[in-house]
C-alpha cells in the first residue's frame, strides 16, 4: 500500500483543527448560552422577589388600614357619622336563656306555628312552614 | 494554473504561525490580566462592580389577644430629587427644538408632582435647579476639581409618601426623581395601650413598652447579598456570590383586649375632663390566669406623635407611680385576721375608743370618718373602719400582720413582664415605730404601685393566690406559628381558699346599703370592692384637700371573672371631696357594666351564690 502524500498528513491535520475550534466553539457558545439563560433566570427570579415585596408591602399597608377603620375609636365615630345609633346593651335589656338559644326560638316559631294552626281549623287548611336543621 | 506543492505548504505554514502567534498573542494578554494586572485590576472591579445589598428585616406586629394590630410597619418613601440628572438628560440632547420640548414635558410633570406631594410649585422647582453642597476638600474628587463643592444629588422634597402616592408618582416617569423606601412604626389604635406599647422613635430605637421589652423579638435579623452591579447600578443578580437571608420579627400577642383597653381610656379620658386629676390608672384582669384585659392611665399620649408627649405623660405610672393605698389595704388585716382563725365574720370590736392598750401601753387609734360604735369584722370592711382594721392587726402582732403585707405582694415587684416597675415601700416591723400598727392597718406608712394594689385584690378574688401579672400571651414567628407561650405564674397562697371567698363576701357588703360603696352595686353581678381614700402628703404632712381615691374590686364575688382598679390621684372636685366613692366607684360601677355585656359573664343566682361561696369560689 502507497503511504498517504504529506500534504494529506495537514490537510487531515486542518480538517481536525477546524473541527476542534467547531466542537470548542460549540462549547464556548453552548457556556455563553448557558451564562445567558442563568442570568435570565437570575434576573426573572429577581423580579419576581421584587414582585412578592411590593406584594407584601401592599398586605402590610391593607392591614394598617383595616386595622384603622376597625379601632373601636374608628367604629365609633362611624357609629355616629352613619347615624347608626348602636349602643352597648343594658342589663336590663337582656334576657338570658339556658340551653341553645337556636333551639329556643325554634321551638317559639313552631309553637306559633301550631296555635296559629288551631285558630285556623274550621276555615282553611293551616299554614305549615318546615324548621330546617340549621334551627335546630 | 495549478499551485505547486511547496508553494502550498509555505502558506498553510505561514497560515499556522499566524494562528499560533494570535494564540499566543491572546495568551500573553490573559496572562497579564490575571496574572501582572490581577491585583489593581480586581480592585477597580471590586468598587466599580460588587456591592452588597442590605435586606432590612420587617419588625413585627403587636396584636392584642383577639389578633388585633395594635403595632405594624408600614414602607413610607422618602422622595428627592438629583438636578444633576435632568440636566444631563437635556443635555444629551443635542436638537434644540427636540430640547424644548422635553424641558416643557418636564415641567409639566412637575406641575403635577407639586399636587401629589402637596408643595407649593415653587418648592418643586426650586429642587429642580441643580446646585452645589460644600464638601471637605480632601475628600472633593467627585467633579475633578479640588474646591470643596461638588454636585449636589440628593435635595430632599419630601418624606412619609405613602406607597400608594408614590405610584402615582412613579407613574410620571419625571427625570431626576429619586426615592428612599423606608420602613416606619404605626399605631393604628394612636392612643389606645400607649402606655404598654411603648413606641420606635425615627432612628429605628425601641424607646419603652412592649416595643423596647420584647425588642429582641420583634426586630427580626437584616439580612445582605453580595453581588455585583451593572453601569446603571442595578444588581446583577446572576453574579451573587454570598447571601444571608433575611429573617423578619416576631410577633407579639397581648393578653390585652383591644376593645376593654378602649373602654377604660374611655373612661379615663371622662376623669381626665371633669376632674383634672394629677394621674389616673384603671386596670382591668382576669383572676383566675392573672391575664391583664387592659391597663391604661391618665394622661396620655399619641403613640404615633410620641415626640410631641413629655416624658411624664409617657409613664406607665400603673406600674411606676407608688401611693399609700389607703383602705384598699384593709384587705390585708381581715384577711389575714380570718385566715389565722383569730376572728370570724361576726367578732365585734369597740370602734369608738380612741385609746387600745396594746403590750401594756395605750396606743392611740386613728380618727374615724364617722362615729362607730361596736362593729363585726364585716362591718369593719363594709364601713371601713380605721379603728377596726387597727385592731384586727393589733390582734396578730406586728410580724405576723407584716408576713401577710408581703405575701399580698406588697413591697416587692409584681414580676409585671415589662418592667420598669418600683418595688413600692414595706417597711419590716423593726423599723416601724409605736404608732405603725395601728396606721398600717389602714394603708398609711406603706407605698404601693396601682398594680400591686389590683394584684393583691386578685389574690383575694382567686382563691387565695397571688399571681405575676400576664400582660404577653404568646410569640409567633413571621409564619405565624406560636413560639413562645406564657401561661398563669403563681407567685404564692396567700389565703385559704375558704378565707378568700369569705373575705369576698365581706367585700360584697362594701356596695350594699351601709356600705362605704353602696349604690355601685350591679343586680346580679355582686360587685366585691374596697374603698380607699389617702390624704396626700405635701411639705412632710397630711393634708386634708388632697387626695388618692381609689376602688379596687372584683365581681361576681362568688364567681369572680374580673378585676378592676380605678385610681385618681388628686382629683379636682368642688368642696375637696375627692375621695374613693366620690371619683373612682361611679366609673368602676359603669366600667362593669359595660364589661358585663362585653365579656359575657353570667348572672349569679342566689343559690349558686351560696354553693359557689362555700367551695371557696374555686372554678
Amino acid at each position: 500500500m502507497k503511504p498517504p502524500p504529506a500534504n494529506a498528513n495537514i490537510n487531515r491535520l486542518i480538517v481536525l483543527s477546524l473541527l476542534l475550534l467547531v466542537f470548542s466553539g460549540t462549547l464556548g457558545l453552548g457556556a455563553v448560552w448557558v451564562r445567558q439563560e442563568i442570568s435570565a433566570i437570575a434576573n426573572r427570579s429577581r423580579a419576581l422577589e421584587a414582585q412578592i415585596a411590593d406584594v407584601e408591602r401592599g398586605l402590610d399597608e391593607i392591614n394598617v388600614l383595616v386595622a384603622e377603620a376597625v379601632n373601636p375609636d374608628a367604629l365609633l365615630r362611624q357609629n355616629e357619622v352613619m347615624r347608626l345609633g348602636l349602643v352597648s346593651p343594658q342589663e336590663a335589656q337582656v334576657r338570658r336563656v339556658d340551653g341553645s338559644p337556636e333551639l329556643r326560638l325554634a321551638t317559639k316559631r313552631n309553637r306559633e306555628i301550631f296555635n296559629l294552626a288551631t285558630a285556623a281549623v274550621g276555615d282553611h287548611a293551616p299554614e305549615f312552614r318546615i324548621v330546617t336543621a340549621s334551627l335546630r | 494554473m495549478p499551485m505547486s506543492k511547496g508553494f502550498a505548504n509555505h502558506r498553510l505554514t505561514l497560515l499556522s504561525l499566524g494562528v499560533v502567534a494570535c494564540f499566543m498573542a491572546v495568551g500573553v494578554r490573559l496572562v497579564y490580566l490575571q496574572v501582572v494586572d490581577r491585583d489593581e485590576l480586581l480592585r477597580f472591579v471590586d468598587k466599580a462592580r460588587r456591592q452588597i445589598v442590605i435586606e432590612h428585616a420587617r419588625r413585627g406586629a403587636i396584636l392584642d389577644a383577639r389578633g388585633n394590630l395594635l403595632a405594624t410597619s408600614r414602607s413610607e418613601l422618602t422622595v428627592a430629587v438629583d438636578a444633576w440628572a435632568l440636566a444631563d438628560f437635556l443635555a444629551a440632547e443635542k436638537n434644540p427644538a427636540r430640547r424644548a420640548r422635553k424641558t416643557a414635558e418636564e415641567q409639566a410633570k412637575r406641575i403635577t408632582l407639586a399636587a401629589l406631594l402637596g408643595l407649593p410649585l415653587a418648592e418643586v422647582e426650586k429642587a429642580f435647579i441643580p446646585g452645589l453642597r460644600p464638601i471637605k476638600p480632601e475628600a472633593d474628587k467627585r467633579d475633578g476639581k479640588v474646591d470643596g463643592l461638588t454636585k449636589d444629588r440628593w435635595v430632599k422634597l419630601r418624606e412619609g409618601i405613602s406607597e400608594a402616592t408614590y405610584d402615582r408618582i412613579e407613574a410620571l416617569n419625571v427625570r431626576g426623581l429619586t426615592a428612599e423606601r423606608v420602613y416606619r412604626r404605626v399605631y393604628p389604635g394612636n392612643e389606645l395601650a400607649a402606655h404598654l406599647l411603648g413606641f420606635v422613635n425615627k432612628e429605628g430605637a425601641a424607646a419603652a413598652g412592649v416595643e423596647s421589652k420584647f425588642d429582641l423579638y420583634l426586630k427580626g435579623e437584616d439580612g445582605w447579598i453580595e453581588s455585583e452591579k451593572d453601569g446603571a447600578r442595578r444588581e446583577m443578580a446572576q453574579f451573587r456570590s454570598r447571601e444571608v437571608p433575611v429573617q423578619d420579627g416576631h410577633d407579639v400577642v397581648l393578653t390585652i383586649d383591644s376593645v376593654v383597653q378602649h373602654m377604660i381610656e374611655n373612661e379615663l379620658r371622662g376623669i381626665g375632663a371633669k376632674y383634672q386629676p394629677k394621674f389616673a390608672t384603671i386596670i382591668v384582669s382576669d383572676p383566675m390566669s392573672g391575664r391583664i384585659l387592659g391597663m391604661a392611665n391618665y394622661p396620655s399620649f399619641n403613640l404615633n406623635e410620641y415626640n410631641k408627649a413629655p416624658l411624664d405623660v409617657q409613664r406607665n405610672r400603673a406600674i411606676t407611680d407608688q401611693i399609700e393605698p389607703g383602705s384598699v389595704f384593709k384587705i390585708v388585716a381581715a384577711g389575714a385576721a380570718l385566715d389565722q382563725g383569730l376572728v370570724t365574720p361576726l367578732t365585734g370590736f369597740d370602734c369608738s375608743n380612741p385609746l387600745v392598750n396594746y403590750k401594756g401601753r395605750d396606743l392611740k387609734l386613728p380618727k374615724e370618718d364617722h362615729d362607730f360604735g361596736r362593729l363585726t369584722v364585716a362591718e369593719i370592711v363594709s364601713h371601713s373602719s380605721n379603728r377596726g382594721a387597727a385592731q384586727l392587726a393589733m390582734l396578730m402582732g406586728e410580724q405576723r400582720f407584716y408576713d401577710y403585707a408581703q405575701k399580698f405582694g406588697f413591697g416587692q415587684r409584681t414580676g409585671f413582664q415589662l418592667g420598669g416597675e418600683e418595688r413600692g415601700m414595706l417597711a419590716s416591723p423593726k423599723h416601724w415605730d409605736g404608732l405603725t400598727i395601728t396606721r398600717m392597718p389602714m394603708g398609711h406608712a406603706v407605698a404601693a404601685t396601682p398594680l400591686q394594689m389590683h394584684m393583691a385584690m386578685s389574690a383575694v378574688a382567686n382563691g387565695g393566690v397571688l399571681l405575676r401579672p400576664q400582660i404577653i400571651q404568646e410569640i409567633r414567628d413571621a409564619e405565624g406559628k406560636v413560639t413562645q407561650t406564657f401561661g398563669p405564674e403563681r407567685v404564692g397562697q396567700v389565703l385559704k381558699p375558704s378565707t378568700s371567698a369569705l373575705l369576698a363576701q365581706l367585700l360584697h357588703g362594701v356596695v350594699g346599703p351601709e356600705g362605704t360603696g353602696a349604690g355601685f352595686d350591679v343586680p346580679g353581678f355582686e360587685i366585691a370592692a374596697k374603698t380607699g381614700t389617702t390624704q396626700k402628703i405635701i411639705d412632710g404632712r397630711y393634708v386634708t384637700t388632697h387626695h388618692v381615691g381609689s376602688f379596687v374590686g372584683f365581681f361576681p364575688a362568688s364567681r369572680p371573672e374580673v378585676v378592676l382598679t380605678v385610681i385618681v390621684d388628686d382629683a379636682r372636685v368642688p368642696g375637696g371631696s375627692n375621695y374613693g366613692r366620690a371619683v373612682a366607684a361611679p366609673v368602676f360601677h359603669r366600667l362593669a357594666e359595660q364589661l358585663v355585656q362585653y365579656l359575657d359573664i353570667k348572672p349569679v343566682q342566689p343559690a349558686t351564690r351560696n354553693l359557689l361561696a362555700m367551695t371557696g369560689g374555686a372554678r
